[in-house]
């Protein structure tokens, strides 16, 4: 079957019409509106996790603008102008261009998976649009932008923070991590979290790495890793499939081959309502992952809220992170008292906030972002499944339950 | 221990390989009768995933007995939508341009399902809890996955039913028919656009069941095509485009490599081995495994 030049033609450019109805045209906003973007992916595989995140934004604008807008610019309300990150860098690159392209954005938020986020920020930069992310890897905040704010601790960081962690409790288990396995796929977030651990950290800790198995999504079957899970048995397996079909798989092939090595995840995606409907309750029991951020003690309230609002069962990452954005960057127009991208820039390089709906949303409850634009002292949490919810667990100052050690 | 272990690698492979390979009869019957590439393929096994958990999740129907229920209903979608849209671009006319016509239509309707889909039933991805997904049938060390072994089988049997019915019935000898020369077919008082109806519905209603099986074990969301229709297209022109048999050895093919290739290669390289095998087969035998007859069904 061969297509001559002009089917070609016709169907390439039919997919590029499809790529530009993702944006969808935009309401004529008020003269002084301020607009935020949010370039996440809402559809393609990832589309779940876009969903919350743009639950997160609306909460966070509806509050504000409930409140009387941003009062340094006159009460000026908050609009959100999404795209859709689609299913791959190019989608998420060529969204992030249109959207900051076609009218004037102050400040943007996105794109949720590192891989995308790379690709995003580097048009934010070209563009001077300043760009918050939850994104984890390393090399996102490496490359000398001057408009790309991270609030989450980096991949490496958490990698180191999550080692050291599950080591102290296995001892408080009484259970001492000799052998660890890597299993997860190689988007950029997860490959910064393995990364150390093969390298150096597991090493250093006299751990030995008897499975090491990264694939790209998505995972035809998870037989293969699952068996060799079962013939080593590790005391911990480091955990990173952010593709929900290949979680489910490998999940699922965790019980059927009977494997009961503790799984420590790398990332919010382990944490989402529908594994305990896919799963149930009893099989996530103690299954926990580090996370950039999670709902903390004293966020009660605010979580019933969001659950409210949106009918999740419970909030994630996802949703509290890009509310924070939101905030943080209302935050930084007051203090800018301007809408200009560049001023809002500035003045996200020289926050300093420890109170408020955003500083409240992460751990410790401060940010400043240092020269690069992470957040200083950005530090992880451990959430855990307990009983078809996740629960902060770690650290205990902000744990929303206690952690309940692998059986 | 070597040997057990190349076997589990080998039932696990040929387990995967059962629903690719029901996936691709449905793809090959509708190219061997009609000429169509159908791009939208996968979106329609994406509706057969969301009929078999609406049945599981509203009258509690187990999904292996879903995924047979799921064929009626896609029947029919399948016909209307040949009806109303694909009979528009083909039977007669210039070939080249009829090709162009397919190839956007099919994935226009392709973008549209999964665009209308993600709207309407939200991207939050769903699955159907089973209890044979997590549970094994153990023939000493080997073990094999209870879901994927009665899709197997039950794919086995649904492709059994279709070569039965195109070499047994008259029907199906009609639809051969149509598949092999349509003019003289038509001479022979076939109606070929009704045949063309029968290979879509069915190819349709087939790729459905498959969708209806793949969930008693795989979760459900409107980009699941995605994860597919590249590896049923390998196996429909690996089996020689067309070709029943052909499409159906051609997905066993695929999960076998795709397993066996973890024995040698990295798993980030698991679809390359189904790659060179594709290539290879390309260049040594460029009619398809099963070529000889080529677009005949």
């Amino acid at each position: 079957m061969s297509f001559p030049p002009r089917t070609l033609v016709v169907v390439v450019a039919l997919l590029l019409t499809a790529v530009a109805v993702v944006v969808p045209p935009a309401p004529a906003p008020a003269a002084d509106d301020v607009k935020i973007a949010l370039v996440a992916p809402l559809s393609g595989r990832w589309a779940r996790q876009g969903q919350l995140k743009k639950m997160g934004a609306e909460m966070a604008i509806e509050e504000i603008n409930g409140q009387g807008g941003i009062k340094a610019l006159g009460g000026a309300k908050i609009v959100l102008r999404e795209a859709d990150a689609g299913d791959s860098v190019e989608k998420a690159v060529s969204a992030a261009q249109r959207v900051l392209t076609r009218e004037k954005i102050s400040a943007g938020i996105g794109s949720w998976l590192s891989s995308f986020t790379l690709g995003v920020t580097e048009v934010a930069e070209r563009l001077q649009v300043p760009w918050l992310t939850l994104s984890y890897a390393d090399s996102i905040t490496e490359r000398g932008f001057k408009y790309t704010f991270q609030t989450s601790p980096v991949s490496s960081l958490q990698a180191e923070q999550a080692l050291e962690l599950v080591t102290d409790l296995a001892k408080k288990n009484n259970r001492p991590i000799k052998k660890a396995a890597i299993v997860g796929d190689n988007t950029a977030a997860t490959v910064f979290f393995f990364k150390p651990l093969r390298e150096k950290l597991l090493a250093a800790k006299g751990i030995e790495l008897v499975v090491d198995e990264v694939w790209t999504p998505p995972l035809a079957d998870a037989t293969a890793i699952v068996q060799k899970l079962r013939a080593t048995q590790p005391d911990i397996v480091f955990y990173g499939a952010t593709n929900f079909p290949d979680s489910i798989q490998v999940l699922q092939k965790v019980k059927e081959f009977s494997v009961k090595s503790p799984i420590q995840g790398v990332g919010a995606w382990l944490v989402t309502p529908e594994y305990v409907k896919t799963l149930g309750k009893e099989m996530l029991d103690s299954i926990q992952t580090v996370v950039a951020t999670h709902p903390m003690k004293g966020q009660e309230e605010f979580v019933k809220k969001f659950m409210q609002r949106t009918g999740e069962p419970f909030m994630t990452q996802d949703p509290l992170c890009t509310y924070a954005h939101v905030w943080l960057i209302k935050e930084a127009i007051e203090q800018a008292k301007s809408a200009d991208p560049k001023a809002i820039r500035d003045a996200l390089a020289k926050i300093d906030l420890t109170s408020g709906p955003a500083a409240s949303s992460f751990y410790p409850n401060r940010i400043k972002f240092d020269e690069r634009g992470r957040r200083i002292g950005a530090t992880p949490l451990i959430v855990q499944w307990q009983n078809g919810e996740p629960y902060t667990v770690v650290p205990a100052a902000v744990a929303t339950r206690p952690i309940a050690f692998h059986k | 221990m070597v040997l057990a272990e190349l076997v589990q690698y080998v039932a696990t492979g040929l387990l995967v390989g059962g629903v690719y390979a029901l996936m691709s009869i449905g793809l090959a019957l509708i190219f061997g009768v009609m000429r169509v590439v159908n791009f939208a393929q996968g979106d329609f096994m994406m509706l057969g995933m969301y009929l078999t958990y609406f049945y599981a999740m509203s009258g509690g129907v187990d999904p292996l007995l879903g995924a047979i229920l799921t064929i009626p209903p896609f029947f029919v979608l399948g016909f209307i939508v040949h009806r109303g849209l694909l009979a528009r671009v083909t039977g007669g006319g210039d070939p080249q341009r009829q090709m162009d016509a397919q190839l956007i239509l099919t994935l226009g309707l392709s973008l549209v399902i999964t665009n209308a889909t993600t709207m309407i039933l939200t991207p939050t991805p769903r699955g159907i809890r089973t209890t044979y997904a997590t549970q094994a049938f153990a023939l000493g060390p080997i073990l094999l996955n209870q879901a994927r072994s009665y899709a197997f089988a039950m794919a086995l049997v649904l492709a059994a039913a279709v070569y039965v019915f195109l070499t047994r019935t008259d029907l199906g000898k009609a639809l051969r028919a149509a598949a092999d020369d349509p003019e003289a077919a038509s001479y022979q008082g076939i109606d070929v656009r009704a045949m063309h109806g029968l290979a879509f519905g069915t190819g349709i209603a087939l790729v459905a069941a498959a969708g209806g099986l793949l969930a008693t074990y795989y979760p459900i969301e409107p980009s699941v095509a995605g994860n597919f229709i590249v590896l049923m297209f390998v196996a429909v022109v690996l089996g020689g485009l067309g070709s029943i048999p052909g499409a159906f050895v051609g997905g066993l093919v695929i999960g076998l490599v795709q397993s066996l290739t973890l024995l040698v290669l990295p798993f980030q390289l698991q679809n390359t081995g189904v790659f060179i095998v594709f290539l290879l087969v390309l260049y040594l035998r460029p009619q398809g495994l099963f070529g000889r007859r080529a677009r005949t069904v």
